[in-house]
């Protein structure tokens, strides 16, 4: 059933113009690695417009080994990161990654660039590609 | 033959006295409300203000210059201590461009002494003293970044009441819970007050001329 689905959503998708894409990003913000580290942080607000939920299963980086979706919490003053696994926008719905909630986790730089580009799955179909210029 | 109506000399002066005190009374009333509303409340806003400063325990740890480092280090300076580590993809950064924006706008604002930003490491075992200085020198110039073995680190974040606790995040990566607060530790090396999660720069200018005041 499951990969039936994806298959509807690839075939959707293979019919989308760029302009009536189903899933959209906006506001998209890497920071570049800092110095001495091998990871950052990516922020964006994810769009569905579509009249079917969106699961994003994976996102995947040619700049960074790595990249994972979490969730910063602060519980009883003590800051928390957790792994969110898969992350669905509603049909009609946004989901915002912003500083001190969700966020993107890139590690292991690959490559020596000044973008990112981020590819977006819902299961086996990319659902979104984006490449943006990193944020100092 | 009708009485004149026409105040006399004496009840116009009386008026223009009582029109002057007025007059006087309503300027004075207003430079007062004005002086008021221009002063900034003399007591921390978001701080928590220690009613009794406290010692910090003897420990020994490491600077970024991988220089041995005890208390003492933290003497001379108003010092705004986080607790966090380098491969924090999120709060940590945050938390730092917060203290980094409120020093620059309180340097703006001409504020001297100027706080020192500290970054306590509690990930000593990935924040070498190498990687701990690159990293928090990219926050601003001055800051302080602490770390070492972590028997020692225990003595002190314990003292502070910090709490920190590796996480797994998958197989062979690990986060790193730790507290979010933000410590103040006073020119006499004395834990001082405390700016409790989620932090923003406005709060640390508010409040920081008052604590350092001494107010």
């Amino acid at each position: 059933m499951r990969r039936i689905q994806v298959a509807v959503l690839a075939v959707v998708l293979a019919a989308c113009s760029a302009d009536d894409a189903p899933l959209v990003a906006t506001d998209v913000v890497v920071t570049e690695p800092r110095p001495g580290t091998q990871m950052t942080a990516g922020y964006l607000a994810l769009s569905n417009n579509s009249a079917q939920p969106i699961t994003i299963t994976r996102v995947l980086s040619s700049e960074f080994a790595s990249v994972e979706m979490h969730e910063s919490v602060i519980e009883d003053g003590v800051a928390r990161m957790y792994p969110l696994g898969e992350l669905t926008v509603p049909d009609g719905g946004k989901v915002t990654f912003e500083p001190g909630g969700k966020h993107l986790m890139l590690t292991q730089p690959t490559a020596d660039s000044d973008s990112v580009s981020l590819e977006f799955y819902a299961g086996e179909a990319v659902v979104l590609t984006v490449n943006v210029p990193f944020t100092e | 033959m009708c009485a004149s109506r026409k105040p006399s000399l004496e009840q116009m002066g009386l008026k223009n006295i009582f029109i002057a005190i007025v007059a006087v009374v309503a300027i004075g009333t207003g430079a007062w409300l004005s002086f008021l509303l221009a002063t900034p409340p003399s007591a921390p806003q978001t701080a928590t203000v220690l009613p009794v400063t406290a010692q910090l325990p003897d420990f020994s740890l490491l600077d970024q210059d991988n220089q041995a480092i005890g208390r003492d280090v933290f003497a001379g300076h108003w010092n705004l201590v986080f607790f966090g580590f380098t491969q924090c993809p999120d709060i940590c950064p945050l938390t730092l461009q917060v203290l980094a924006d409120a020093k620059q706008q309180l340097a703006a604002q001409g504020q001297t002494p100027l706080p020192r930003i500290v970054l306590v490491s509690v990930d000593p075992e990935r924040d070498t003293p190498d990687v701990l200085g690159s990293y928090v020198s990219h926050f601003g110039d001055d800051n302080l970044g602490i770390t070492g073995e972590l028997q020692e680190l225990r003595k002190l974040t314990t003292a502070l009441g910090i709490f920190f606790e590796k996480s797994a995040i998958d197989g062979k990566n690990y986060s790193v819970d730790h507290s979010a607060v933000v410590l103040v530790i006073d020119p006499r090396g004395q834990f001082h007050a405390i700016f409790g999660a989620p932090h923003d720069a406005s709060n640390f200018v508010h409040d920081m001329p008052i604590i350092m005041a001494g107010r």
